[in-house]
């Protein structure tokens, strides 16, 4: 029930009630009885009557009496009117069936065997364009073949020609160059013919060939010799350069020796002195001597090995 | 009620399972309409009516005209086994028509189709081979097969599937193979079809070949052919009883032969007694291939001195009633007599 029906059946409701409540407001009642008294409800009609809830009943009944169902009408046939005739159809009077049939038969049968022979003859035909490509596949591919053979034989052949072209080209190329390289040999040997001697000529010039023990000896051997002569040289100065200053010393102290008196008692320790001067002077005489001696040996070797 | 049904017995003709046809040219709308319906039942019985309809060359334009291809490619990927499996039987019956294969192209079912490789039922998946196959069979179909980049998973399947529908794949691979070689050969082709040479059945046999011979025709193809050592196993089979084969595998062996190393191969593997032999049977298929590959063979100095003994056998193929093989066999005279 939707909600607009709900609505007003509570709308109903609440208005009945409301419409008891006023009505039992509204019904005037009988004042309520003073104080030792009842009111009591009392018939005041001229013959009074029972009231009760429950009427006063009698029971009576009538019944028919048996009697029999009515029968059913019978069926209303009509008065007979007019002659009776009948009829048959015996067999074989309407139509032959065999010859009736004979042309259904034959449209049946006909269209049957002819769209069987339609079918088989759709067959055949295409078993033929099958055998025609076949056949004709077999042609292309024997052509084709063919085709390729000869490309193939085309192929081999050009090849071959230019394998032969490159090969001649090859020998051609060969050839040339090996004469270019004999010209160019017997050129060389011609222009090289003189190379030698000139250029050893030039080195023999620029001093490049040497014999070997001169520069030996001019390299090694004489700054040696020089630095020995050097150094005998030398050795010479410094002896004569001893032997100098020796001689001075002893000039200045017998020159010492010869300013001062000379004391009695002096002259052991001069004599002593002039002999041990003496021989101090003797020995640097004998090393003096013996050294110009030790250097003339000296020079007179170096002047031997020379 | 009134009910259009009378009575509770259906017709005896009628077939449950399928749909009731609205007359005339309201019979395909109306299944077109039903196609889309939500019900499972009702998609089932209208593909059903569909299928018989499909044989007839003027529904299938019609339908095509009325766009069903739409709607059957969303039916492809259905949940219901059924429902696929009609579908795909409905577009094979559609693809064996030049206007449904037109139109099966243009609306690119094919790429719809890759996703069917894999499903589980038989029936579907050899429906459709079915359509790939067909639709291999025209130049625009193979363009198409090949840009859907099935070629792969194709080879794959080859090694896993069932012998029909082995024949199938190895139809539509011979015939996608003659416009471009490498994804095949990428996908490992020719080991799989070497194995399929010594398959039991004959017709597997020379389908194998027949794809190799269409590898080889290739310059890859034919540097594959002779790397994976083929050859050897072509020459034993040019031993087999059944003339398809030996067709086929002259013909392979006729393109392989032509790279210098597949013609020391194929000499180093003995080919020519047994390509004598066919050449000789008069009413050998394999005669024009086999005189091919002689002449190819005889182009190596070892060839030409083995076929100057045999020179009658080329002599006794002018009088061919083919004119190819008369050519054919002048030409090879010519080859075997040439002297450098």
């Amino acid at each position: 029930p939707s909600t607009p029906e709900v609505k007003k059946q509570r709308k109903a409701q609440k208005k009945s009630l409301a419409r008891k409540l006023t009505q039992e407001q509204i019904q005037p009642g009988t004042p309520e009885p003073v104080e030792g008294r009842e009111h009591v409800y009392v018939q005041t009609e001229l013959y009074l009557e029972e009231i009760s809830d429950r009427v006063i009943e009698v029971d009576g009944e009538c019944q028919t009496d048996e009697f029999l169902d009515r029968p059913p009408t019978p069926l209303f046939i009509p008065a007979k009117t007019g002659k009776d005739v009948d009829t048959q159809i015996e067999e074989g009077e309407l139509f032959d069936f065999d010859i009736e049939v004979k042309p259904i038969l034959e449209v049946l049968i006909g269209k049957t065997v002819e769209q069987a022979l339609l079918e088989v003859m759709e067959e055949e035909e295409l078993a033929q364009l099958w055998s025609h490509q076949r056949a004709f596949a077999e042609l292309r591919n024997a052509e084709f073949a063919e085709l390729q053979r000869l490309e193939e034989q085309d192929r081999r052949i050009r090849e071959e020609k230019e394998r032969r072209r490159l090969e001649h080209l090859e020998k051609l190329r060969k050839q040339k160059e090996t004469a270019e390289k004999v010209a160019a040999r017997a050129f060389a040997q011609r222009y090289l013919a003189d190379l030698i001697p000139s250029v050893f000529n030039n080195l023999h010039a620029s001093g490049f060939f040497y014999d070997p023990i001169e520069r030996d000896i001019e390299t090694d051997f004489l700054p040696w010799l020089m630095s020995e002569v050097e150094e005998t040289l030398q050795k010479k100065v410094l002896g004569r350069m001893m032997l100098d200053s020796l001689i001075r010393m002893v000039v200045e102290k017998r020159l010492e020796e010869f300013s001062r008196p000379p004391p009695s008692d002096q002259t052991g320790a001069p004599a002593e002195e002039p002999t041990a001067t003496d021989a101090a002077p003797q020995e640097s005489e004998a090393d003096a001597a013996d050294q110009p001696d030790a250097e003339q040996e000296e020079t007179d070797q170096p002047v031997a090995e020379e | 009620m009134a009910q259009p049904r009378i009575s509770a017995y259906l017709p005896p003709d009628i077939d449950p399972t399928k749909a009731p046809l609205a007359f005339g040219r309201r019979a395909l709308p109306k299944l077109n309409e039903e196609l889309q319906s939500p019900e499972l039942l009702t998609q089932q019985r209208a593909l059903m009516a569909l299928c018989d309809l499909v044989h007839d060359p003027e529904k299938v334009y019609q339908a095509i005209a009325l766009g069903f291809l739409d709607n059957l490619k969303t039916l492809l990927v259905h949940h219901d086994q059924i429902v696929r499996q009609k579908t795909t039987e409905v577009l094979s019956i559609m693809a064996l028509h030049s206007i449904g294969r037109q139109g099966l192209i243009q609306s690119g079912v094919i790429s719809a189709l890759t996703g069917l490789l894999d499903d589980p039922v038989d029936i579907c998946r050899k429906n459709t081979h079915q359509i790939i196959d067909m639709m291999a069979k025209l130049p625009e179909g193979a363009g198409g097969v090949l840009r859907a980049n099935l070629i792969p998973p194709l080879v794959l399947k080859l090694k896993t599937e069932l012998d029909e529908i082995q024949e199938l794949i190895l139809d539509t691979l011979s015939n996608c193979l003659r416009v471009e070689v490498s994804e095949a050969l990428a996908a490992g082709a020719v080991t799989v079809l070497k194995e399929k040479l010594s398959h039991s059945s004959t017709v597997i046999r020379s389908k194998a070949a027949w794809v190799l011979l269409e590898i080889s025709s290739h310059a890859e193809g034919k540097i594959a052919v002779c790397k994976e050592g083929v050859i050897p196993l072509l020459v034993s089979l040019l031993e087999d009883t059944q003339p398809e084969v030996q067709v086929n595998t002259t013909g392979a062996l006729m393109f392989a032969a032509v790279t210098p190393q597949g013609r020391s191969s194929a000499m180093g593997a003995e080919a020519i007694p047994p390509l004598l032999k066919l050449v000789a049977e008069e009413t050998s298929k394999a005669r024009l291939n086999a005189i091919k590959t002689l002449t190819l063979l005889a182009e190596l100095p070892e060839g030409r001195q083995t076929l100057l003994d045999h020179r009658d056998t080329f002599q006794r193929c002018l009088d061919d009633p083919s004119e190819a093989v008369q050519r054919a066999a002048q030409i090879a005279i010519t080859v075997i007599e040439w002297k450098p």
